[in-house]
């Protein structure tokens, strides 16, 4: 187990140099990276001083060098319009992303389990069908335009909710309720197909023979061993919430990280969007990690498989 | 007490004597609809102006998509009072006909997720094959690539790119190509492994094919019927994701219209012209809905293995 757990952090490590890599070289995909950075108004002591800051004016594998050891530090470097350190522009926005991916996770799996575990149970019935076409119209519609319609008719036609804003819990409907949107759909079918290869085995059927209640049956016998296969897909579930609050958070002007990524986008400040994508990085391979371990933890043919 | 349900018997029926009529009905329905709708899609496309085949400059487009009439801005559609029947679905802030722009949308959409689907697929099915094929450390390689590309967030990659070389059409072609091969890459080595089993390779290697021969006669013919399965299942998921990136601003540049940066157009006039933003996001939900539906019927039709739950 230790070797397991000391390779795949290993192999997420070399991940996390790769994707470094691929941002350092991204930059100079389109020429010089002054070209992205300077803006045409520009006096040339501006120029060079930025050139300069940025160590621009050093040969490549020295500019390479310093570049690996700022990140190895977790120095993330200055944003070229803010002219601030983006460490402190994250440290300032994270907590809005947080207070927005952390309740509609919890409300999007509960919601999951809940109608997933019902519509496998009282299968072929109104209840499942029900499920079924909302999972399929839910994968069907962009996101983002759901959004805006929520806007449409609750906020400009009903004025029941804010647009924009995040200080009453009013101003939390909305978005968290597009970001549910998002991962709710996947999550239910899968929380659905995984129930009913559950309700399909040996031990269910044992169970029944021998005559215990079928609520005891299903919530009891069944979903401790539904629960896992959802579980293993942390990894893909924290990538949709990251595309989520990236368009939820355009949609509603809300201060996170998304939308400090878009603004960095358009501003071309490159800095930003690099240090966003390794932090990003960062968590979701740590997330990966973890979930290997604890799947391997679970499952002892994967230890030995995998390495 | 055991529970056998009548579904159980009615199930069996269906075994041995087919599906039931309204089973056959429903089920020729979810091809049908789905078929008329992206057939309906494609014809927009071609024949959005004829210009283009070096014919003389008309189509299907009513007007003309990128400029407007100022006189005519945020007319509502024609079916609603002020509305005027030459704007079938309304016009925007430039006076611009919803439906030609649509039409010419679907243009951008289409032509970027076929680009998209064969270059992953064609990407996905190569690596898949060799990975598959070869095994070891081959193989532990190029998994380990793809289980990365699989869990890194596309959007960021999206974003990175158009910001080093600037948004437009290839820059979307390029991010959804580098997102999505991963998936290709992964059925198709499931399934390479699973037929480098078989009898009919073992055979072939004692005839004493080449590598090469195996996989192209052998292991690539076995797989095309997953690939078009799965080539059918991520045309919505394509369509969504590159109007998701042009709703961002990173695709196709202003006044070129796309579904997503439609949508976009309208965000901010919601209060004053709802149409501008509700119909390109409706026919960008009924392509997804079209693809995905096709995709499960041929895959209940060509491979009931594959099939989920």
């Amino acid at each position: 187990m230790t070797r397991f757990i000391i390779i795949r952090l290993l192999q997420a490590f070399v991940a996390l140099i790769g994707i470094a890599v691929m941002v350092f070289f991204l930059v100079r995909a389109s020429g010089d990276p002054m070209s992205l950075l300077a803006n045409p108004n520009m006096s040339p002591e501006q120029y060079s001083a930025i050139k300069e800051r940025l160590g621009l004016d050093k040969s490549w594998s020295e500019q390479f060098l310093i570049y690996m050891k700022d990140i190895s530090q977790g120095d993330l470097g200055e944003s070229l319009v803010k002219e601030r350190r983006v460490i402190d522009m994250i440290k300032e926005s994270l907590p809005n992303t947080l207070r927005l991916i952390i309740p509609s996770f919890f409300i999007a799996m509960l919601l999951a389990f809940i109608l997933g575990i019902m519509a496998a149970t009282y299968r072929d019935s109104l209840w499942d069908n029900g499920v079924k076409f909302l999972a399929v119209l839910g994968q069907a519609l962009p996101g983002f335009w759901v959004g805006i319609m929520a806007v449409l008719i609750f906020s400009v036609h009903l004025r029941w909710l804010p647009v924009a804003g995040m200080s009453t819990l009013a101003n939390y409907v909305l978005p968290v309720g597009t970001m549910v949107f998002f991962i709710l759909p996947g999550m239910m079918r899968l929380v659905r197909s995984s129930m009913l290869d559950v309700l399909d085995s040996e031990y269910i059927k044992m169970a029944r023979i021998k005559g215990l209640p079928e609520r005891l049956v299903i919530w009891k016998h069944a979903l401790r061993n539904a629960v896992i296969t959802p579980l293993t897909v942390a990894g893909i579930i924290f990538v949709m919430l990251i595309t989520g609050t990236v368009i939820t958070e355009t949609i509603f002007n809300w201060p996170g990280m998304g939308r400090l990524l878009i603004e960095g986008t358009f501003a071309r400040d490159f800095p930003v969007v690099q240090a966003i994508t390794v932090v990003t990085a960062v968590f979701v391979l740590g997330i990966n990690v973890l979930v290997d371990i604890s799947y391997a933890y679970i499952d002892p043919q994967i230890r030995y498989q995998k390495t | 007490m055991l529970n056998i349900t009548p579904t159980r018997e009615v199930k069996l029926e269906r075994k041995i004597y087919g599906l039931s009529r309204r089973a056959r009905i429903t089920r020729n329905l979810t091809l049908i609809i789905p078929v008329m709708i992206l057939a309906l899609m494609v014809i927009m496309a071609i024949f959005t102006n004829l210009s283009w085949l070096g014919l003389p400059n008309v189509g299907l487009a009513p007007h003309d998509p990128d400029s407007g009439v100022i006189r005519d801005r945020y007319l509502p559609p024609a079916f609603m009072e002020g509305g005027k029947s030459e704007y079938l679905l309304g016009t925007d802030r430039l006076g611009r006909d919803i439906l030609s722009r649509i039409i010419y949308g679907a243009r951008i959409s289409l032509s970027i997720s076929m680009i998209v689907i064969f270059i992953t697929a064609f990407i996905g099915t190569v690596l898949g094959i060799i990975a598959g094929y070869a095994g070891g450390r081959i193989d532990g390689f190029i998994m380990r690539v793809t289980d990365i590309a699989l869990s890194f967030p596309g959007i960021l990659l999206a974003l990175l790119l158009a910001v080093s070389i600037g948004p437009g059409y290839w820059t979307v072609v390029f991010a959804l190509s580098i997102i999505g091969w991963a998936g290709y890459t992964r059925m198709v080595r499931g399934e390479a492994m699973r037929i480098c089993q078989s009898d009919f390779v073992a055979q072939a290697r004692v005839n004493g094919a080449s590598a090469w021969r195996i996989m192209l006669k052998h292991i690539f013919p076995n797989v095309i019927n997953s690939l078009i399965i799965m080539m059918t299942l991520s045309v919505g998921m394509i369509i969504l994701m590159e109007s998701t990136l042009s709703y961002m601003g990173i695709g196709v540049t202003a006044p070129t219209a796309s579904w997503g940066s439609m949508v976009s157009d309208g965000r901010s006039e919601l209060d004053r012209a709802w149409w501008i933003s509700a119909f390109p996001g409706i026919c960008i939900g009924l392509v997804v809905l079209a693809g995905n539906f096709l995709g499960d019927w041929l895959r209940d039709k060509l491979d009931p293995r594959l099939r989920q739950l």
